[in-house]
C-alpha cells in the first residue's frame, strides 16, 4: 500500500470522526425535547394521524395503536382545541381501544376538517387554516373508495439472484481490469 | 498486385487472424474513430473515488431508461395519478419493480453526486483552470435535487401532496418571479406541468449542462492528484481502460439496485388528504425539516439558496493553487461543519415528531 494511500485513509477517519462528532450533537438535543404540556390539540391530532397513516407495517400494530393513543389523549387535555372538534376526537379514541385504527384515522382527519376520500386536484383548494367542521364531508362514498393499504413486499428471487449475479460480475471485472 | 504479394510473404511471422470482435472494433473504428477514446489520463483516475461523477451521469441513463418504462403507465391527472401508480406497482408487468429500481436510483443519484462534489472539493480539482467546470458541476447537483423532489411529488401520496403545497409556498415567497408555481398559472394542473418538467425539461436541460462539463473534462484533461509525491510524472493509462473500469462498477450498481428494488421497494401512502400536514420529506431533503420548524416554509428557500451560494462561491474563495486537504485546513474545516450540520438536522428532524408548517399551529 503506498504512502499516499495511507496519508489519504489516515484523512478519511480523521474526517469522518468529526463528522460524526459534529452529526451526533444536534440529533441528542431532539433526543432531549419533552414536555408537550401545552401542544395545541390539533398539533397532537395531526401527530396521531402521522402515526396511523405512516406507520403500518413499520411498527407492531398494537405499538401504533398504543402511541396514537397517547397522542389522542394529549389533544383531549390540550388547553388549546381550536379547530378540533372533540367528539370525534374521543371516538378515535374509543375507535382504537377497539383496535379499529381505519376508522380511528377517518374521525381523526374529520375531527380536523379534512375529508378523507375526497380528490384532491389543486393545492390552492386546499383549506390551509382549519376548516368548517360542518362541511358536509366524509360521505360514504368517500370513506369506501379509501385505500389505505400499504403497498409493499415482494416475491422475486429471480431478481435477488440476477442483481446478486450483476455485483459479482462487476467486482470480478473491476479486479481483473485493474 | 505488388501489395498483395508482399502481404503473402509476411502472412507465415503472423501468428494468428484478428479475432472477431478485433475486426469488429477495427470495423467500428474506421467509422466512428474510437481509437480517439485511447487517450491517455492519470492512473490515479482509475480509483473508485474518480469514478463517482461517471457512475452518477451513468444513474441518470438509468433513471431514463426506467422513466420511459414508467410513463407508458403513469397518469399525471391529479384526480387518477395516485390510482395509476397503485396500477403500476400492483397490475403492471414488472412495475413494482422498475418503480423501485427508478426511486434507489435516485437515491443513488443525489449521493453519488454529492461525494462526488465532495471528492472535486478535497482534492481541490475545481482550481484554476477548472473553476467554471467547477459550477457547471453545482449547477448538475442543482438540477438533480429538482429531478429528484418533482418525482416525488408525482407519486401523489400525502407526502407528495405535501411537498406540492410547500413548493407554492415558496413560489409564493418569490413574488412575480415565482409565478411558474401558482397553481392558477397555465391553465392545466401543477401536479400535470411538474410532470412535464421531471420528464422532459429537466433531463433535457441535465444533457445539455453534462455533455459541456464532459468536453471541459477532456478539454482540461484530469487534475492533478493533491496525494502524490516526488518530481517523477505520473504513470498513465488509457481512457478506454477507465470506461471499462467504469462499465464493470455499473453493473455493481445494477447489481445493488436490483436488489434494493426487491427487497425494500418504496413506499406509496394513502391518497392525499387536503387539510392536514401530517409527513416529513425523504432522507436528501429531510435536512430543511428542522429550518423549517424554527424559521417557517420560508426556511427552505434561504437554506437551500445558502447551500447552493456557498458552493458557487468555492472556487473564488479557495484560491491558492494548493491542492492538497492538510494545507487548506480551514476550507475543509469549513465543509466539514457544513456536511456534519447537514448531517446532524436530518438525524434531529428523523427523531423529531411531525410538525404543520403551513398555515396550520
Amino acid at each position: 500500500m503506498s504512502e499516499g494511500t495511507h496519508v489519504h485513509r489516515r484523512w478519511l477517519a480523521r474526517s469522518l470522526a468529526v463528522v460524526g462528532a459534529l452529526a451526533l450533537g444536534p440529533a441528542s438535543v431532539a433526543l432531549a425535547h419533552e414536555g408537550e404540556e401545552n401542544v395545541p390539540a390539533i398539533t397532537d391530532v395531526q401527530e396521531a394521524i402521522a402515526i396511523l397513516a405512516e406507520h403500518p407495517g413499520v411498527f407492531p400494530p398494537a405499538e401504533v395503536a398504543e402511541h396514537a393513543i397517547d397522542k389522542v389523549g394529549d389533544a383531549l387535555e390540550s388547553n388549546d382545541t381550536r379547530g378540533v372538534l372533540l367528539d370525534l376526537v374521543s371516538e378515535a379514541k374509543d375507535a382504537l381501544v377497539a383496535g379499529k385504527t381505519d376508522d380511528a384515522l377517518t374521525l381523526l382527519e374529520r375531527s380536523i376538517g379534512a375529508c378523507p376520500g375526497a380528490p384532491v386536484i389543486e393545492p390552492q383548494d386546499a383549506p390551509r387554516a382549519p376548516p368548517s367542521l360542518s362541511s358536509p364531508c366524509p360521505s360514504v362514498a368517500h370513506i369506501q373508495v379509501l385505500d389505505r393499504t400499504p403497498v409493499g413486499g415482494t416475491e422475486e428471487p429471480v431478481l435477488i439472484a440476477v442483481g446478486a449475479v450483476l455485483i459479482l460480475a462487476g467486482l470480478g471485472l473491476v479486479r481483473r481490469i485493474r | 498486385m505488388s501489395e498483395q504479394g508482399a502481404s503473402v510473404e509476411t502472412t507465415p511471422s503472423e501468428p494468428t487472424a484478428p479475432s472477431t470482435w478485433r475486426r469488429l472494433w477495427d470495423s467500428l473504428d474506421e467509422r466512428l474513430g474510437l481509437k480517439g477514446l485511447q487517450y491517455p489520463i492519470p492512473e490515479h483516475a482509475n480509483k473508485l473515488a474518480y469514478s463517482l461523477g461517471g457512475l452518477t451521469l451513468i444513474t441518470f441513463v438509468l433513471m431514463v431508461a426506467t422513466g420511459i418504462y414508467l410513463t407508458q403507465f403513469y397518469n399525471p391527472d391529479p384526480a387518477v395519478a395516485h390510482e395509476s401508480v397503485r396500477r403500476i406497482i400492483t397490475s403492471v408487468s414488472f412495475g413494482k419493480f422498475i418503480r423501485g429500481f427508478h426511486y434507489w436510483g435516485a437515491m443513488a443519484m443525489i449521493v453519488l453526486i454529492g461525494l462526488h462534489l465532495l471528492r472535486v472539493f478535497v482534492s481541490g480539482s475545481f482550481k484554476r483552470p477548472r473553476e467554471a467546470n467547477w459550477l457547471f458541476g453545482v449547477v448538475l447537483a442543482g438540477i438533480t435535487a429538482t429531478l429528484f423532489f418533482t418525482g416525488t411529488v408525482l407519486k401523489w401520496d400525502q407526502e407528495s401532496l405535501e411537498a406540492l403545497e410547500h413548493n407554492i409556498e415558496i413560489g409564493k415567497l418569490l413574488g412575480r418571479f415565482g409565478f411558474w408555481f401558482s397553481p392558477t398559472f397555465g391553465g392545466i394542473p401543477f401536479l400535470t406541468r411538474l410532470y412535464v418538467v421531471h420528464i422532459a425539461v429537466l433531463p433535457f436541460l441535465f444533457t445539455i449542462v453534462v455533455s459541456i462539463h464532459l468536453l471541459l473534462v477532456k478539454r482540461l484533461k484530469m487534475a492533478p492528484s493533491p496525494f502524490r509525491k516526488g518530481p517523477e510524472p505520473e504513470p498513465t493509462r488509457p481512457f478506454t481502460k477507465h470506461l471499462a473500469e467504469l462499465g464493470a462498477l455499473a453493473l455493481v450498481l445494477v447489481g445493488v439496485l436490483t436488489i434494493l428494488a426487491v427487497l425494500a421497494p418504496p413506499p406509496h401512502g394513502p391518497a392525499p388528504i387536503e387539510g392536514i400536514e401530517i409527513t416529513k420529506p425523504p432522507w436528501p431533503m429531510l435536512w430543511v425539516y428542522p429550518i423549517e420548524d424554527w424559521v417557517g416554509v420560508a426556511g427552505i428557500l434561504w437554506a437551500t439558496l445558502a447551500i447552493f451560494i456557498a458552493l458557487f462561491l468555492v472556487p473564488f474563495v479557495d484560491r491558492t493553487p494548493e491542492r492538497s486537504p492538510r494545507r487548506r485546513l480551514p476550507m475543509m474545516i469549513a465543509a466539514g461543519v457544513v456536511v456534519a450540520t447537514i448531517i446532524g438536522l436530518i438525524v434531529y428532524a428523523a427523531v423529531q415528531p411531525v410538525a404543520s408548517h403551513i398555515g396550520m399551529g
